[in-house]
């Protein structure tokens, strides 16, 4: 029998797998990145599973726009990533320290 | 006969072992290009589970809008940069104990506190959608949802000024092809057919004459 | 279903989404020489959204869409104050964009776009309608950093702004599933009547503790503050001066929106979590601003210390806290505007003033900048008779009021702290010896210089006839 705390386990590891990925990978902005769509995954399980045992559509409502908004917003940091490609030749975020202080 | 509600526990844990595991990949692997395609692998088992959770328009939308536009778009750009890949590994292994470790303990923390026994009680009742999870949906969205719904929309356009801003370059010197005014060209614009009277400079020889 | 009523509720956004595409569609048809006529067309349609906002104002809180959307006196403030200060970037970015080469309609259009976004989110009714909000404001941010194309420090500053501020707003969205979870409710009227008997408290604290995280990201609050002193620096300063004040007037409103209209039954949980935030963005604000010596850089620590004091008033949980705050909110954006106006107008072309060294000898050089640099970085600072200081002494005695001694006596240490480094910066103006290079006798247009004027010696005027102003704010909480 599947329950509830599957899904919301599955999406806890899920959210800390995506947190781990922002610790390591401090380096590689695309990472960082995907890193951040599959956080965004693990809130949209959370939502769908509460909407589904809760018996309410505004949980899926919410899915649906989270992922519209990220279509959205991974084509703006993608254009950005482009951007400073062409600008600095890199994405290594250690090497993106011109401002410090 | 196999039990049905044994079969989606089972079919629940391979996807999400698979999700799971791809996720791993994800923040692991060396290569950029296999980042991507695990983190597809990671939408598309999720989007299996949303299927065992009856959730099939999202599922499907998880597919066709990150699979099929988002999850390209970051490939055609890792393709597109070329990135130095052994040089953005630097600093991986340093971090890796730090990110382990604070992911497992973060992870235990949380299924600490959210209360996973509570949760454990809940079982998947009857569907609430009904026959068609898109019309629950598209119901919902088009009714009590309107407002937001076209606040999406403008969110899009914001999407599409903001990446043709930032990355169309027109720059200087550059040829172009104008087909409309290929097409309109006239023979009588290109060729002027100018009529004077024949000369002879003064000081050519006239040896040269044929040649001119 | 959507009513015509529904529709002139929403008059002033729907008026501006309208302008902001026809602006759109006129700066793709329009020559180059003509973008002056769509820089006053901007203007105007900001003034008249915000003449929208005001004559429409119920005497009630009217709700449209079923419940998506709140006008009340409190959005309706911080609307107005949120066009005007739009209006002013606008105005001071003029002569800056054109002297650099970037005077484009897409920065109009994405400002406007942005103070949609503000409007929607500071009139959010649900759930969904804040994370929409806040998204069509923070990406039209990120694109408004990011388009400086050429400055390789911009396209930095906009890199680090996106990631963040995508981190922040998953922790945020994490959070929101979690209370959905526990309650079973988007819609935040609902939410602030359920939260008090949920049947998973735990699973609530643990939400909340995740949206305040993504509150604070937003806010740009200590320990979350990473991205606001390299955005501040790498922005162009016109984008700067509209991160400075528009969008911090819609942080209050979002913290608000969240915390009391939502989530105002668990204030016994998210208030010991603001104050320590507020301590931590006060001390780190106030002493990492001491050894900058980008200016710009230093008015972002000054930022992260404001917002600290801001906290202080949220703290307080009451509507007398909650009226200081947003007396507070308001008194910075417009002392920011200042302060960020007489930078743009100092700067020229292949000149920047950004460095507090490039201030030298203004006093000699352009007495009346000078003086309402002075002016606005008195008023940060706190001294009397000026606008800050008493914004800062509400959300003082708000804490008092909440019997937090012990914060209102920190805020105060720190803002004595925080005197030095403003004060250091109206030794170099009136002390030190010009050098070659620096700020000379700025070219300003006539409207600039008009409107700074205004907007600086309201600093002064408001110090001292504060009465109508904070009467407005503590009306709209429903005091008297």
């Amino acid at each position: 029998m599947i329950t509830l705390s599957h899904f919301i386990v599955l999406g806890a590891i899920l959210f800390c797998i995506a947190v781990a990925g922002l610790f390591i990978n401090r380096k590689n902005v695309i990472v960082l990145l995907m890193a951040i769509e599959l956080m965004l995954l693990a809130v949209n399980i959370n939502f769908v599973a509460f909407s589904r045992f809760g018996h309410d559509v505004a949980g899926q409502v919410f899915v649906f726009f989270i992922l519209t908004v990220a279509a959205a917003e991974s084509a703006i940091g993608l254009a950005i990533l482009v951007l400073l490609f062409r600008n600095r030749s890199t994405v290594n975020v250690a090497e993106i320290d011109s401002m410090k202080g | 006969m196999i039990d049905p509600n044994l079969f989606q526990l089972v079919c629940f844990y391979a996807f999400g072992a698979v999700a799971v595991l791809s996720a791993l990949a994800v923040i692991s692997v060396r290569n950029s290009v296999h980042a991507v395609l695990s983190l597809v692998l990671t939408f598309f088992s999720v989007a299996c589970i949303w299927m065992l959770a009856e959730a099939e328009f999202l599922a499907i939308a998880l597919i066709v809008v990150y699979v099929g536009a988002v999850m390209v778009l970051f490939l055609f750009v890792v393709m597109m940069l070329d990135i130095d890949m052994e040089h953005l590994r630097e600093g991986f292994v340093r971090f890796l104990p730090v990110g382990l470790v604070v992911a497992v303990v973060m992870l235990l923390e949380m299924l600490g506190l959210i209360g996973v026994r509570v949760m454990h009680a809940q079982t998947l009742g009857a569907n609430p959608a009904g026959d068609s999870n898109t019309a629950w949906l598209g119901k919902a969205l088009y009714s009590q949802y309107l407002l937001p719904f076209e606040i999406a929309a403008l969110i899009l356009t914001v999407g599409v000024v903001a990446a043709v801003a930032l990355t169309l370059r027109q720059r200087q010197g550059v040829k172009h092809q104008r087909a409309s005014q290929q097409v309109l060209v006239n023979p009588r614009d290109r060729v002027r057919v100018v009529k004077m009277a024949a000369e002879r400079p003064a000081d050519a020889a006239p040896a040269q004459e044929p040649q001119a | 279903m959507p009513t015509l009523n529904d529709i002139l509720v929403l008059l002033p956004e729907f008026y501006l989404v309208a302008v902001a595409c026809l602006l759109l569609l006129l700066d793709a048809f329009m020559k180059p020489e003509q973008r002056g006529t769509l820089h006053w067309i901007s203007v105007v349609v900001l003034l008249v959204a915000t003449y929208l906002v005001v004559a429409g104002q119920p005497d009630v809180t009217v709700t449209a869409f079923g419940g998506m959307f709140v006008r009340d006196q409190v959005s309706e403030i911080l609307k107005v104050f949120a066009l005007l200060s739009t209006v002013l970037v606008f105005i001071y970015a003029r002569p800056y964009l054109v002297e650099r080469k970037q005077f484009i309609g897409e920065f109009y259009t994405l400002m406007i776009f942005a103070v949609i976004g503000v409007m929607l989110l500071v009139s959010a009714g649900n759930l969904i309608m804040v994370y929409l909000g806040l998204e069509l404001l923070t990406l039209s941010s990120y694109a408004l950093v990011a388009l400086n194309r050429d400055s390789s420090l911009s396209s930095e500053a906009a890199i680090k702004y996106f990631v963040l501020g995508a981190l922040s707003s998953g922790m945020l969205l994490y959070g929101m599933s979690m209370v959905y979870g526990a309650t079973g409710s988007l819609d935040l009227v609902q939410l602030h009547t359920v939260v008090t008997q949920s049947a998973m408290p735990h699973l609530l604290v643990f939400g909340l503790i995740f949206m305040l995280v993504g509150i604070a990201f937003k806010l740009g609050a200590a320990p979350f503050h990473m991205w606001i002193p390299d955005v501040y620096q790498g922005a162009s300063t016109p984008v700067t001066t509209f991160i400075a004040s528009t969008s911090k007037l819609a942080a209050f409103g979002m913290a608000w929106r969240l915390l009391e209209t939502g989530l105002g039954g668990l204030s016994q949980h998210w208030q010991p979590m603001l104050a320590a935030v507020a301590v931590l963005s006060m001390a780190i604000g106030n002493l990492v601003a001491i050894v900058q010596t980008n200016l710009k850089r230093m008015l972002a620590y000054s930022t992260i210390s404001h917002m600290g004091y801001l906290l202080v008033g949220l703290v307080n949980a009451g509507p007398e806290g909650y009226s200081s705050a947003m007396f507070y909110a308001i008194s910075y954006a417009l002392m920011s505007t200042v302060s960020f106006g007489v930078i743009l107008a100092l700067s020229r072309a292949g000149f920047e003033c950004e460095e507090i060294s490039d201030l030298k000898g203004l006093n000699q050089r352009s007495p009346w900048f000078a003086a309402l640099m002075a002016l606005a970085l008195f008023s940060l600072a706190g001294v009397p008779p000026l606008f800050g200081f008493y914004a800062k002494y509400l959300v003082l005695q708000a804490a008092i009021d909440a019997h937090m001694l012990w914060l209102a006596i920190v805020g105060a240490v720190f803002a004595i702290i925080g005197l030095y480094y403003y004060l250091h910066v109206v030794k170099v103006m009136y002390f030190d010896k010009p050098e070659e290079g620096g700020a000379d006798q700025p070219q300003a247009d006539a409207s600039l210089r008009v409107v700074l004027s205004i907007n600086g010696l309201a600093l002064l005027v408001l110090g001292v006839y504060w009465g109508p102003l904070l009467g407005w704010c503590r009306h709209s909480f429903g005091l008297g």
